[in-house]
């Protein structure tokens, strides 16, 4: 038996030879990153369809793992399939808070291993920049029924430079087409707060609080709060709108000064000292899941989701609410978001696009997909198939009204939509603003110091293009 | 060692009994020559995947290179440095990264040799004891990650309902400033104060017996038996564990993206995961290789002092 | 690092200390330890037990306030869940934890056949600059992986590796070897070099007596140094998560980790994956428990 009696000493190897070899490598690296293409912009697609393979072929999609994406591969697989027995279609998920890297890394790879990815709409500014997608304008004019949509939905899932709220720029260029719909419900418990939605959004504090004080063990708010995706973000967008605030200025690219004005700082106010203190303790990192939880376990009195997200409340396998469908029903109701100052919504749900890096045969089946998924009587059996589509007609029509208590509240909640920025940038903006809404909802900055801070590093963010070193710290 | 190569002196005798077979090609070996083939492709492996992308991101720290924009890198030399060094944002990181890092080496340590000196002092039962310590080592981060994520959950997670139990209210354990971070400490050392009980128990059990035996014969007292005899010996394997848990820790990543994703706020984001935000949120590669490198600095430079602080203490 | 404690550590035989803990410790000291002893145990074990539990609860017992510890109704769906998916067939999960096997087993074997006859060689000749070698080959061990994820992602995009099996094969190679060398190393130079030059002495080339009379001598060795490297490849996550995206390709870390972040969180299923994930490894420890503490110490500390 012996005991340790020497401690080693450490040097650094060979300097000499190292830096020989570093300067051969960096040479060579030199030479081999230097091949990338300057000024990319994306690629246009053809304006009609290409001649598709009769082979066996695979159409691959992307998105993050959530029933939606099941859904979309089975009805895929079912329907698409009858007018093209050759093809399957694959929907790939990733982890929801690995959605945008996973997608990006394969772009900046050149590389995919899917043809169709489904973006959150604010994506599709960095992906048109760095030219990922295929620019599919003269294929829309060719192959879509354009005056069947409304014209905000078509741009908010395609268009950019991003249209100005409620509207279509139709001169500027499409990038992609509505896959799904989305926007914020309400739900609320109608035997605590009564049948009657609140209307305004000081309505619907009132009676939260009141529900909280009535109801012990049942906290009176339950709503995004999380660091991560853009949970907190979209939380402090919505009141931010609600209250007459703005995001930023598009033409003047300003944030601060814009999104830290009365309105918005009285927005934050609201956010942060009026609704998180009706909300369960450690509720600080919740999103769509843990809100979920909440109303199936019958701890919240109000809650807000997203309403693609929210099929799961109605299985009575996951539920304490009721045992049938029809209980639960008679107990959670569902209704668009009350109005104050303003009635806006934040727009949810994601467009189709085509990877400009598929094949062409995959590329034109992708395109010839998405043409037949924008037809009227396809769009309908979406709906029927959990799906939230975007064409007036399928919006307006039993199918979609009557397969799910929150379908009407998305087709009423369409004219009152408004997005984030959609700019490269927006990941970086996004990160931001959630970590410092998150910041503000659990006590570590004040509401005032956390939307300055926003405003301030936006700011620095939208005017660092162009600037030397140091990008995204 | 516990004698895994079980060596006797009467190998050599059946070395030798066995029939040496016909001179093969390989005689023309020389040794010289196999230590070439044996070494290198390892080394070849290790050139190609270490060393390589590390100059390569040498090279693009000095850029500023962008995974998705495309186009060429222009080189902006030391800007990226200077704009790390100086960001008020990456002092936060790296204040929030000391803490954590001393706080959780310290708990582990401390725990880990306790455990260890206890079960060094048992009878029956050590390995039975040693392997049911060593299950959270073998666990992934992930797994470790998620789980107390679930039991932290601060409405319906086991902690806080035992907590309730007897009394206490509810803790926010992952989304106050103060809490999140002292869970993150919490979690690490759960997964890794076995590590530092198992080099401590090795270093325990390989103090000679016969310092203990001459020790009783003086009648010494424990702590003082302690103190001289089995504290010098296990210190310096105890540093040396130290050392290398204070490298894992300084590189942290998993725990905070599963556990808090940095969160409350920005107020557990580690360096680590700070590099990942600038290298994959914005795609801004020049500036995260500069932080990459910046970071594996620190760490070489740190372990030489530390090191060398060891080599004198051994001196003494 | 390149610290070297020589002839570091035994964990030895244990050796019986009863007559001193009698002597000295007393009853009562005895008793307070044992306790002491069996707290630390139950902290330290209650997570993996909770864990156990959770996986076998229905879901409505999983939420449940306060916690049942005992009386809940065992169910094995959960199990069934990462196997199969709801709808009949394979489950993703039992996918990734194949694509698992095939990675995590291939780059251990071929961090074995690389590191080996390295540390062979390391060991028995006279290499130029060995220590500053050595040194090199265990300080990669060290970079940050978010670090190296970065370079390594733009290399991969090159050689179109992004999103394969065969690119995080070789990561995680890259990332065993200097490992297998600094572990084997300690086992080889446990072996005399008198038993290859007896060999050689009686017509044996250098290469056969490594294989003849040294190889066999270091099968547990490598054993135990296979082991680690497993559970390395088996449980890393951050090339993992950063490299891939596909289903077909994905090991079970980021699956496991996508369990969460949809719409509900099954920790019914995310326990029970945990579970059958974590089986393996302590398995494959267990065999080898013997030298896990050699493991440890030597691949850690000692050169």
């Amino acid at each position: 038996m012996r005991y340790p009696k020497r401690i080693g000493r450490l040097s650094v190897p060979g300097r000499k030879v190292q830096l020989a070899t570093a300067a051969m490598l960096v040479a060579t690296t030199v030479a081999a990153c230097g091949g990338g293409q300057d000024g990319a912009s994306a690629p246009k697609a053809p304006a009609t369809i290409p001649e598709l393979t009769k082979d066996p072929l695979t159409l691959s999609f992307i998105w993050f793992e959530w029933p939606p994406a099941q859904a979309l591969e089975a009805f895929a697989n079912a329907e698409y399939t009858k007018e093209r027995p050759n093809v399957t279609i694959k929907v790939n998920t990733v982890p929801n808070a690995n959605w945008h890297d996973a997608i990006f890394t394969q772009f900046a790879a050149h590389k995919t291993d899917f043809d169709i990815p489904i973006l959150d709409s604010q994506h599709i500014g960095e992906a048109v920049t760095n030219g990922n997608i295929l620019d599919i304008t003269d294929f829309v004019k060719q192959n879509i029924d354009v005056n069947a949509y409304n014209p905000y939905l078509l741009a908010a899932y395609g268009q950019f430079p991003q249209a100005e709220t409620g509207k279509r720029d139709e001169n500027a260029s499409l990038y992609g087409l509505p896959l799904l719909g989305d926007t914020w419900t309400m739900i609320y418990r109608k035997d605590l707060i009564g049948d009657k939605p609140p209307q305004t959004w000081d309505e619907m504090i009132a009676a939260a609080a009141k529900c909280q004080a009535d109801n012990p063990g049942v906290s009176g708010l339950a709503f995004h709060q999380a660091n991560g995706s853009d949970a907190a973000a979209v939380t402090y967008n919505t009141v931010n709108g609600v209250y007459g605030g703005n995001l930023w200025d598009p033409k003047s690219r300003k944030i601060e000064g814009v999104l830290n004005d009365a309105a918005g700082q009285e927005a934050m106010d609201v956010l942060v000292n009026k609704m998180k203190p009706l909300t369960a303790t450690g509720s600080g990192n919740w999103f769509i899941d843990e809100v979920n939880a909440a109303v199936a376990q019958g701890k919240a009195c109000i809650a807000f989701n997203w309403i693609a997200a929210s099929g799961g409340l109605l299985d009575p396998k996951q539920s304490t609410l009721g045992t049938t469908r029809e209980e639960i029903l008679g107990k959670l109701g569902f209704a668009t978001l009350p109005s104050q100052k303003t009635n806006l919504v934040p727009l949810g749900g994601m467009g189709m696009h085509v990877s400009a890096y598929s094949s062409e045969a995959n590329q034109a089946e992708a395109l010839n997909f998405m043409k037949w998924f924008q037809q009227a009587d396809i769009q309908k059996k979406w709906a029927a198939a959990g799906g939230v589509p975007s064409r007036t007609d399928a919006l307006e029509s039993p199918e979609f009204l009557n397969a799910g208590p929150f379908n009407k509240v998305y087709a009423d909640s369409v004219p009152r939509m408004r997005d984030m920025w959609n700019v490269p940038e927006y990941a970086r903006l996004v990160d931001i603003e959630n970590t410092n809404v998150n910041a503000a909802l659990n006590g570590a900055k004040t509401p005032k110091d956390a939307l300055n801070d926003i405003a301030k590093e936006q700011q620095a963010v939208l005017d660092s293009s162009g600037s030397k070193g140091g990008g995204g710290l | 060692m516990s004698d895994p190569v079980p060596l006797t002196t009467d190998h050599p005798g059946q070395v030798a009994s066995a029939t040496p077979p016909e001179p093969g090609w390989s005689r023309r070996l020389s040794d010289r020559w196999l230590t070439v083939a044996f070494i290198s492709p390892a080394l070849l492996l290790l050139l190609a995947m270490s060393v390589f992308p590390l100059l390569w991101a040498l090279y693009l720290s000095f850029t500023d290179y962008s995974a998705t924009r495309g186009g060429s890198a222009h080189f902006v030399w030391f800007e990226n440095y200077t704009a790390i060094l100086t960001s008020a944002q990456v002092h936060l990181r790296a204040f929030t990264t000391l803490i954590y890092v001393v706080g959780a080496v310290t708990l582990q340590t401390v725990l880990g040799f306790t455990i260890a000196y206890l079960i060094s002092r048992r009878t029956h039962g050590r390995g039975l004891l040693t392997t049911l310590f060593l299950v959270p080592m073998m666990l992934s981060p992930v797994v470790v990650g998620l789980f107390w994520r679930f039991m932290l959950d601060a409405q319906f997670g086991v902690i806080n309902s035992m907590l309730g139990s007897i009394g206490l209210g509810q803790v926010e354990w992952l989304t106050r400033q103060q809490t999140a971070l002292i869970s993150l400490i919490v979690v690490d050392t759960w997964q890794w104060t076995p590590f530092i009980m198992l080099i401590a128990l090795a270093g325990l059990t390989a103090v000679p017996k016969y310092l203990y035996e001459a020790a009783s014969i003086d009648r010494a007292s424990e702590w003082f038996r302690f103190r001289t005899i089995t504290l010098p010996l296990v210190w310096p394997l105890l540093l040396i564990a130290v050392l290398f848990r204070a490298i894992e820790a300084f590189r942290l990543f998993e725990l905070v993206y599963i556990l808090t994703s940095g969160g409350p706020g920005v107020s557990t984001e580690t360096l680590s995961f700070h590099v990942y935000k600038v290298a994959f949120l914005g795609f801004n590669t020049g500036t995260a290789s500069a932080y990459g490198i910046l970071m594996v600095l620190i760490v070489i430079v740190l372990t030489q002092l530390y090191l060398r602080y060891l080599n004198k203490l051994k001196e003494d | 690092m390149a610290v070297s404690v020589d002839e570091a550590a035994s964990t030895g035989p244990v050796r019986d200390r009863t007559p001193r803990a009698r002597r000295f410790g007393g009853r009562g000291r005895s008793v307070l330890e044992v306790a002491l002893l069996t707290v630390l145990a139950v902290v330290m074990l209650f997570p993996v037990l909770w864990m156990i539990e959770t996986s076998i609860k229905e879901n409505r017992d999983v939420y449940a306030i306060p916690a049942k510890f005992f009386d809940f109704k065992v169910t094995l769906d959960h199990f069934k869940d990462v196997f199969f998916s709801s709808g009949g067939g394979r489950s993703s999960l039992s996918v990734s934890f194949l694509n698992s096997v095939v990675v995590a087993g291939i780059s251990t074997v071929l961090a074995t056949v690389l590191g080996v006859p390295a540390a062979w060689a390391y060991s028995r000749f006279a290499v130029k600059a060995k220590k500053d070698q050595l040194f090199f080959i265990l300080s990669t061990r060290f970079m940050p992986p978010v670090v190296v994820v970065i370079p390594i992602f733009l290399m991969y995009r090159q050689l179109g590796l992004i999103d394969t099996k065969l690119g995080l094969i070789l990561i995680y190679t890259a990332f065993n070897v200097p490992f297998t060398i600094w572990m084997m190393k300690g086992f080889v130079d446990e072996v005399p070099a008198e038993y290859e030059d007896a060999a050689m002495l009686d017509g044996y080339t250098r290469l056969q007596a490594f294989r003849r009379f040294t190889l066999p001598l270091l099968l547990p060795g490598i054993a135990a140094t296979a082991v680690f490297a497993l559970i390395f490849s088996w449980n890393e996550f951050v090339f993992a998560i950063f490299l891939t995206s596909g289903d077909s390709v994905r090991t079970a870390p980021p699956a496991i980790a996508g369990l969460i972040g949809g719409t509900t969180v099954d920790w019914g299923l995310v326990a029970a994956a945990s579970v059958v994930f974590a089986l393996p490894v302590l398995v494959f420890a267990y065999l080898v428990r013997k030298h896990l503490i050699a493991g440890v110490t030597l691949g850690a500390v000692r050169r």
